[in-house]
């Protein structure tokens, strides 16, 4: 029950943080609003090139947006994390009688929380730009929750890192280290045929390519179980690995 | 009363093997104000981080009211309160907000935790600001805060790590009349760790003296100035002794009959003496026969920066800016 009650306040604070810090969420949603605007117009004739899977490059890249801005809010999971190893406010609520698990799950919970709201206005630019959803609201619920778990599995990779160094240098730099690479070589931005053939290959290995086609067959085709459940299968073994290792680390500073 | 601290031979040495706590013992009853006084880097920190249960510690034993560090950490936290040397406020939180979330983790609610909150806002003078963002907060206000906050789930034991280092002497005096407060008039049992002589003499009922991870003297500040047993000759030289001055003064003091120890210090010496008041006129003479030019001389009954200065060879320094002027207390000043 502690866990419940100690989740909520936890959450509820960091709620607090960012409708506080309104010019930081501004400036998160940065990065997707310039690809959005900018990067689909340089891209705009792509869409009609044969073999492109609809008429609008917009529409084709919105996912691969919205996947973008999920490794991005992931990264300041991380740094926030070092930020409150660093100034004791983890270590002052280490003193009190907070459920330990609690302090990592309401920040997981409101990490969640913060990608489903920049979703969703990347969502409704998207559209106002001639981006269609065939699949409706129920469609939008389906792919909130898709890009919310990814989110998830992508928080334990700047946490655990975050945890081992306190250094938020560190997780930036290795965030986008990773970050980067993984988007190019993946589905995000090109269908996976246009893509040079070892990278086809990597693409279709790669987490990223399984998330953003799950969530363009939604915005695009409709809903294939098929390709949503294996993205959730993907992202589910990706989110053992990474948060474990989280807790793992959690775990040697807790104690 | 009981020991609510008993500590025996803790040791703690840090990963990098860094050994910050080198097997010191010590207990504290109910009810007392115990304090830790020692210079930056000697421990106090890391002594308090065991304490409390943020650091496991090497060896050593140490029980928190008849719990074991150990295997009863739960039982410790409900009984302890902690204000950490490093300001760890919520910014972006109201003052109300950030006590009420510190009320939540120590599992309180409702209208109990909102009357205690109150309660803890009027007793640290911030019930105007309460509703403003504790970013916008001056440093005093914040260390308020953050002493309000710790007290919130009424704990019996309170651990406060350096509370006032960086404050201004008014904010300095408010948190002091706070801490008395609680210790009197609430029997708060009080553990403290300062850097400062002056902090150390008027809070502290018994005080332990730390420097490199040991215990060199313990006792209450008047049992410890007592011991040094002898008053203190401070002398500056002018042009701060350069040029072999120092050596030569030093020689001259050593030789003026009544003079024990001479140290050197900042750009100048240190003497002990019994009756120090009454051999100036011979240490002016012999200084001034021997051509040694004076620029102050102060002569003080012991002060605690003397009692560390008996047991370690150096005297207390505060590293920091805006340090606390280094008030001998009966001193009188000669010039």
């Amino acid at each position: 029950m502690t866990l419940f009650f100690d989740t909520q306040y936890l959450f509820v604070r960091a709620l607090k943080k960012v409708i506080r810090n309104p010019i930081l969420l501004f400036f998160s949603l940065f990065q997707p609003v310039l690809f959005l605007t900018l990067f689909t117009q340089l891209f705009k004739n792509l869409g009609s090139l044969p073999g492109f899977p609809s008429g609008s490059y917009i529409a084709f890249v919105t996912p691969g947006i919205l996947l973008q801005n999920g490794f991005t809010s992931a990264l300041q999971s991380g740094t926030s994390m070092v930020d409150e190893l660093n100034s004791g406010f983890l270590q002052n609520m280490l003193v009190t009688q907070v459920n330990r698990s609690a302090i990592l799950l309401g920040r997981l919970l409101s990490d969640a929380f913060r990608v489903c709201v920049q979703s969703v206005i990347i969502l409704v630019m998207a559209y106002l730009l001639g981006a269609q959803m065939v699949t409706g609201l129920a469609g939008v619920v389906v792919i909130l929750i898709t890009i919310a778990s990814f989110g998830l599995a992508w928080s334990g990779i700047s946490l655990s890192i975050g945890l081992a160094t306190r250094r938020a240098e560190t997780v930036t730099a290795i965030g986008f280290f990773l970050t980067f690479p993984l988007l190019f070589m993946s589905t995000a931005l090109f269908p996976q045929a246009f893509l040079p053939s070892w990278m086809q290959v990597v693409s279709s290995l790669n987490p990223v390519s399984y998330n953003v086609n799950a969530i363009r067959d939604l915005a695009l085709g409709g809903i294939t179980w098929s390709t949503i459940l294996s993205a959730y299968g993907v992202t589910t073994l990706l989110a053992i690995v990474t948060l474990g290792a989280t807790l793992y680390q959690f775990r040697k500073v807790v104690s | 009363m009981g020991d609510i601290i008993s500590v025996s031979d803790l040791v703690l040495v840090y990963a990098d093997g860094t050994k910050a706590v080198n097997g010191i013992s010590f207990s504290v009853s109910e009810g007392e104000f115990f304090g830790f006084l020692g210079p930056n880097g000697a421990g106090k920190s890391t002594t308090i981080k065991v304490l409390t249960t943020l650091l496991r510690k090497t060896s050593g034993t140490v029980q928190i009211a008849g719990y074991s560090i150990d295997h009863q950490q739960p039982e410790i936290r409900k009984l302890i309160g902690v204000e950490a040397q490093e300001s760890v406020v919520d910014p972006d939180l109201t003052g109300r907000e950030n006590m009420t979330l510190q009320g939540n983790l120590q599992q309180m609610k409702g209208e109990e935790l909102k009357e205690r909150v109150d309660e803890l806002l009027k007793l640290v003078e911030l019930e105007q600001v309460a509703d403003k963002q504790a970013g916008r907060y001056s440093g005093g206000m914040k260390k308020r805060l953050q002493l309000a906050s710790s007290l919130v789930h009424k704990p019996k034991l309170l651990f406060l790590d350096e509370p006032t280092t960086g404050l201004d002497p008014q904010s300095r005096a408010g948190i002091w009349k706070y801490l008395e407060k609680l210790n009197r008039q609430e029997g708060i049992t009080i553990f403290l760790t300062t850097q400062y002589l002056e902090e150390a003499d008027k809070l502290c009922g018994r005080l332990a003296i730390i420097d490199f991870g040991s215990i060199v003297a313990s006792g209450s500040p008047a049992e410890l100035k007592r011991q040094v047993g002898a008053d203190t000759i401070s002398l500056s030289l002018e042009g701060g002794g350069a040029g072999g001055e120092a050596a030569k003064a030093k020689r001259i003091l050593s030789g003026v009959e009544g003079v024990a120890e001479v140290f050197d210090s900042d750009g100048g010496l240190t003497a002990h003496a019994k009756d120090a008041s009454r051999l100036i006129a011979k240490v002016v003479r012999a200084l001034d026969e021997g051509g040694v030019r004076l620029s102050s001389l102060n002569v003080s009954t012991p002060s605690l920066d003397d009692v560390f200065l008996q047991h370690t060879g150096r005297r207390i320094r505060v590293e920091e800016l805006g340090r606390m002027p280094d008030r001998r207390f009966g001193g009188r000043r000669f010039r």
